[in-house]
C-alpha cells in the first residue's frame, strides 16, 4: 500500500556544525509518486533522504509516513527499503539470502519468503544468479540485487540514494529507463536522491531542487526547466547551463554587451537596483547578422547539436556565452560572431535570485 | 620452460640482454639466495623437530644409551592420568587465553564502534601494552599480586569481602583460573585491537542497510559484525589458543605446576622430563604430540574460517 512521506519543517543539524545540513524543508511526496531530489553535493538531499529511512536524527519538525508520525520511530520500524550508492549488500549472503533477508528478520514463512524472492528475481532478471553471492557479480548484477532486496520487502516507500552512480555510462541510462518503468509498475512512492540533472530530469514525476540545505523549487520536469524560480534553479537545470549575465538595466530593456534586450518595465520595476540578472538559455541564443559581439572560445560538435562556447564584453568584465546552433553552422575559433537572445528570463541580482519574468 | 621476459628495442623486436632478467634466474641463483635462511631453519628448527620425533620413540636420559620403546612414549601420554591432565589444563586455558578475550573483544568492540568514544587509541595502546611486556616480568608481578598476604587479599578485606580472600595460585581449585586469568589480561588487548581494526573496515552502509532490514542490535551483530570479522577471528583464533597450548613461562613462574599437578601443562612437563628427571625420550613424545595438537587445532580453525 503506497504512502504519501510528508516533511514538516524539517531541520537536521550535524552536530558541531554551525549552519543547517537540511534547513526547514517542507515536501509532500504523493502516494505512488517518483520524486527526485536534486542538488549540488552538500545540498542535503542525501541527509534529507537519510531522515525519512531514520538513519539521520532530525533537529527540528516532523516526518510523516501516511499519516503516522516517524520522526522518533527507530530505523528497524520504519518499514521504509533503502538502495544504498555502494548497494550495501551483506558480502556472505547469497543474492537470494540478500533479498529475503528483511523478511527472514520479520519472520516470513519460508515458503513465502521463496515465493517473493523468485517474484522479484524474476522482474530483475536475476533468476540465474540467485544463489551467486554479490562479490561474483558485475556491478549492474548488484545494483540490481540491491532494488530486489527493497522490491521483496514490499515497503511503504522506496528510497534510493544515487544508485547509479557507481555504473558506467551506458548502463546507467539503461538502469535509469529500468528503474524508472518498475517504479511505476510497483507503483511504490519512492523519494530518489542524485547530482545528475539528467537522472533527475527524466526519471522523477516531480523534481525538487535543493542548495544549502535550503528548498529551492519543486516541480515537474517540465515546468522546472521552463519556469525556475531561481537563477540557481535555472542554471542547475539544463545542459549546458543557462547563461547567465548581470546586465544594467537601460531604457527599453537591458543592455547585453551593447544589445538592447527588451523587457517590459513592470519586470524590471520589481528588481531593487538598475542591474538584473539576465538569463539565456544555449538553445534561445540565436546567431544573427547583428546584436551582441561574441568572440568565439571553443566550438563543440555534437553530431546532433554544436555548441558555441564565446567571449562577450560587458562593463563588469568578460562573460563566457553559450549558444546551441545548428551542426552545420562551425564559426572559426577567434571569429566574432553576433547573438540575439530569442526569449530569456530575468532575476533579480540579490538575495534568492528569484525570477521576475 | 623460461620465464624470462625479454627487453623490447625501440624498433618492437626482442632483444636478449644478460642484465635484464628476472631476478632469481636461473633457478640455481635462486637456491643460492635462500641457502643461508634455509641452513639456519635447518639447523636450528628442522633438525631438532626431526630428531625429537625420532627420540620419542626410545626411552633414556639422552647421556647413556637409549633403548627402542616403539611408541610407549605416546601410550603413556594417554595412559598416565598427570601427563593426560597436563593437556586437559592445556584445553582449559584455551578458554582463558582464547574464548573469554575474544568473547569480551567483540563486545567491546562493537559496542566502541557503534557508540563514538573520545580516545579509543588511546585505550587500545594501554590494552595492548600487557602483550608486548615479557610474559615472564608479567607472571612475576602476577605472582605477586595473588600471593596470599599480596595487593588482592589484602584488598579484598579491605573492602570488607576478606571473606572472598585465597590463596590463589596455592589452592587446587583456583590455580588453573588464576594463571588463566592472568591469559586472558595478556591477550585480551592484542583481540581487541585486532577486532578493531576490523570493525572500522565493515562499511557503515552495511549496519544501515541491516537497521532498514528490521535488524535489531543482536541481528545486525550476527549479520553484518560477525561475518565481517570473520578473517579477523581466524587470526585471535589461531595466534591465542596457540599461545594457551603451548604456555609455559607463565606457567613456569607463577605455580611450577602446582599445586601437586593442578597446573601442569605440556610445555612445562617437556621441560621437566628433559632437564629435571632427564626422561627425554618422554619429553620427546610430549613435545611431539604438543606439535600435534597444535597443528591439528590450527588447521581445523582456518578450515571453519574458510568454510561458507
Amino acid at each position: 500500500m503506497p504512502q504519501r512521506v510528508a516533511f514538516d519543517d524539517v531541520s537536521v543539524t550535524y552536530p558541531g556544525m554551525d549552519s543547517a545540513a537540511v534547513s526547514h524543508l517542507d515536501l509532500e511526496v504523493a502516494e505512488g509518486e517518483f520524486l527526485v531530489l536534486v542538488g549540488p553535493s552538500g545540498c542535503g538531499k542525501s541527509t534529507s533522504l537519510r531522515a525519512v529511512a531514520g538513519l539521520e536524527p532530525v533537529s527540528d519538525g516532523r516526518i510523516l509516513i501516511g499519516e503516522r508520525d516517524v520522526t522518533k520511530v527507530a530505523a528497524k520500524d520504519r518499514d521504509v527499503a533503502m538502495v544504498f550508492q555502494n548497494y550495501a549488500l551483506y558480502p556472505h549472503m547469497t543474492v537470494a539470502e540478500n533479498m529475503g533477508f528483511a523478511l527472514k528478520i520479520a519472520k516470513t514463512p519460508k515458503d513465502e519468503i521463496r515465493r517473493r524472492v523468485a517474484e522479484a528475481a524474476k522482474l530483475l532478471d536475476l533468476e540465474d544468479y540467485l544463489e551467486r553471492r554479490p562479490k561474483a557479480l558485475s556491478g549492474g548484477q548488484r545494483q540490481r540485487v540491491a532494488m530486489g532486496r527493497a522490491i521483496v520487502r514490499e515497503p511503504q516507500v522506496f528510497l534510493m540514494d544515487e544508485p547509479l552512480s557507481n555504473l558506467d555510462a551506458k548502463l546507467r541510462v539503461q538502469t535509469r529507463t529500468q528503474i524508472a518503468t518498475l517504479q511505476r509498475r510497483i507503483g511504490t512512492t519512492t523519494i530518489y536522491v542524485t547530482h545528475d540533472q539528467v537522472e533527475a530530469m527524466t526519471m522523477g514525476d516531480r523534481v525538487a531542487v535543493l542548495a544549502d540545505g535550503i528548498l529551492q523549487q519543486v516541480a515537474s520536469p517540465d515546468d522546472l526547466y521552463r519556469e525556475p524560480a531561481n537563477a540557481f534553479v535555472a542554471s542547475f537545470i539544463g545542459s549546458p547551463s543557462m547563461n547567465l549575465v548581470d546586465v544594467p538595466v537601460v531604457d527599453g530593456g537591458v543592455d547585453l554587451g551593447g544589445l538592447v534586450v527588451p523587457v517590459e518595465r513592470a519586470v524590471l520595476a520589481k528588481a531593487s537596483s538598475d542591474r538584473v540578472l539576465l538569463g539565456v538559455r544555449p538553445e534561445n541564443l540565436r546567431i544573427a547578422d547583428d546584436g551582441a559581439a561574441l568572440t568565439v572560445d571553443l566550438v563543440e560538435a555534437l553530431g546532433a547539436d554544436t555548441f558555441v562556447y564565446g567571449t562577450l564584453q560587458t562593463p563588469a568584465g568578460p562573460v563566457t556565452l553559450v549558444a546551441r546552433t545548428q551542426p552545420s553552422v562551425r564559426p572559426a575559433l577567434g571569429s566574432t560572431i553576433h547573438v540575439r537572445p530569442e526569449s530569456c528570463y530575468v532575476f533579480s541580482p540579490d538575495g534568492t535570485q528569484d525570477r521576475l519574468t | 620452460m623460461s620465464l624470462t621476459s625479454l627487453p623490447v628495442s625501440a624498433g618492437g623486436r626482442r632483444t636478449p640482454s644478460p642484465r635484464k632478467r628476472v631476478p632469481g634466474e636461473p633457478r640455481s641463483v635462486a637456491y643460492l639466495y635462500i641457502l643461508p635462511a634455509l641452513l639456519i631453519y635447518a639447523a636450528f628448527v628442522f633438525f631438532p623437530f626431526v630428531h625429537s620425533i625420532y627420540l620419542s620413540f626410545f626411552e633414556g636420559n639422552g647421556i647413556t644409551r637409549m633403548e627402542f620403546v616403539g611408541i610407549d612414549n605416546y601410550v603413556d601420554i594417554v595412559r598416565n592420568p598427570i601427563l593426560r591432565s597436563a593437556f586437559v589444563h592445556a584445553l582449559e586455558l584455551i578458554v582463558f587465553y582464547s574464548f573469554l578475550p575474544i568473547a569480551i573483544g567483540l563486545l567491546l568492540a562493537s559496542a566502541l564502534h557503534r557508540s563514538r568514544i573520545r580516545g579509543v587509541a588511546f585505550y587500545r595502546t594501554a590494552l595492548f601494552l600487557p602483550y608486548v611486556i615479557a610474559p615472564t616480568a608479567i607472571a612475576v608481578i602476577w605472582r605477586w599480586i595473588l600471593a596470599p598476604r599480596g595487593p588482592l587479599n589484602s584488598f579484598l578485606e579491605a573492602i570488607g569481602l576478606g571473606f572472598l580472600a585465597q590463596p590463589w595460585l596455592g589452592d587446587f581449585t583456583w590455580a588453573l583460573p588464576s594463571v588463566g586469568l592472568v591469559g586472558t589480561w595478556i591477550m585480551f588487548g592484542l583481540v581487541l585491537a585486532l577486532l578493531l581494526a576490523g570493525v572500522q573496515k565493515i562499511p557503515t552502509e552495511l549496519y544501515e542497510a541491516a537497521r532498514l532490514d528490521g535488524a535489531g542490535p543482536w541481528m545486525e551483530f550476527r549479520a553484518v559484525t560477525l561475518p565481517g570479522l570473520r578473517y579477523e577471528l581466524v587470526v585471535a583464533l589461531v595466534l591465542t589458543v596457540t599461545a594457551a597450548l603451548r604456555n609455559f613461562d607463565i606457567i613456569y613462574v607463577m605455580t611450577s605446576g602446582g599445586p601437586g599437578n593442578a597446573t601442569v601443562v605440556p610445555s612445562y612437563l617437556v621441560y621437566q622430563q628433559a632437564f629435571k628427571v632427564s626422561q627425554i625420550g618422554a619429553a620427546a613424545a610430549m613435545g611431539t604430540a604438543l606439535i600435534l595438537v597444535i597443528i591439528a587445532v590450527n588447521l581445523l580453525i582456518s578450515r571453519a574460517g574458510r568454510a561458507d
